[in-house]
């Protein structure tokens, strides 16, 4: 996907770990691992809000667009 | 009262499933017991008998053997593609009833009991085919085109086609953070 998270450059530069990421927005490990992969699909403004509260960064900071192929909505499903 | 679920309607046709489900799997092992005996019994014909009737059909001659054997054979293809079809909407209703309905597999399932009804619909086509070649019409099997099963291959794969949308939406949701 051309859209990517840069989550773990944001945790690097604030020395937090994951799961004290996690604790703080109230969103669980698994959840912000999905997203720091970049396997997630979407992201709630209620996230965001709390990923850029904690992290003290602006969405343009955390997301950013690499041009790409777009990929295919039902690519990970069955078949 | 509840469509999903524990204790909810799908549990109960689950039950009559698994009961039909190995009702097919006895009458599959009757039918391989009854091939098996036709074919030893087709070393000694006299054992046989000299005729078969069954409800209007009237069986003798030379091909009270190959027609016995060939009855089996039709029905246990029958009987294996009802058990595919029954085994699958088992999973179906497993996946309902720990409310899951749009788990992905859902799909090939909905698609594997479409494909299989229309085989077994071509299938008896293809025996009255035969049947009527091979015996001239002394064996008489219905192979008219039954509407109502090619109106359900295609309704269920339409089904398919829903829950594979389910099955991509339930997806997204999975990967919304």
């Amino acid at each position: 996907m051309p859209i990517r998270v840069r989550l773990d450059r944001l945790l690097l530069d604030r020395r937090m770990s994951l799961t004290e990421l996690a604790d703080r927005v109230g969103v669980t490990i698994a959840n912000l691992s999905i997203l720091k992969t970049g396997k997630a699909r979407a992201i709630r403004f209620s996230t965001l809000d709390a990923l850029c509260r904690e992290l003290d960064c602006q969405p343009g900071d955390l997301v950013g667009f690499e041009p790409g192929p777009p990929e295919d909505p039902g690519d990970d499903l069955e078949e | 009262m509840r469509a999903l679920g524990p204790g909810s309607v799908s549990s109960f046709l689950k039950v009559i499933l698994d009961v039909f489900y190995w009702v097919l799997w006895a009458a599959a092992v009757g039918l391989g017991i009854a091939a098996l005996a036709v074919l030893l019994l087709s070393f000694k014909p006299d054992l046989l008998g000299h005729n078969i009737n069954i409800d209007k059909i009237h069986i003798s001659g030379p091909w009270l053997v190959p027609a016995a054997a060939a009855t089996l054979a039709a029905l246990a293809g029958y009987v294996g593609g009802a058990i595919v079809i029954v085994g699958r909407l088992r999973r179906i209703f497993r996946t309902l009833i720990i409310g899951d309905p749009f788990h992905p597999d859902n799909v090939r399932r909905l698609r594997v009991i479409s494909l299989t009804l229309a085989i077994l619909e071509i299938g008896r086509y293809a025996a009255a085919g035969v049947s009527k070649v091979v015996t001239g019409g002394q064996i008489p099997l219905g192979g008219g085109v039954n509407l109502t099963t090619w109106f359900a291959v295609l309704v269920i794969l339409v089904l398919a086609e829903v829950f594979r949308e389910g099955a991509r939406l339930r997806r997204e949701a999975e990967l919304t953070i």
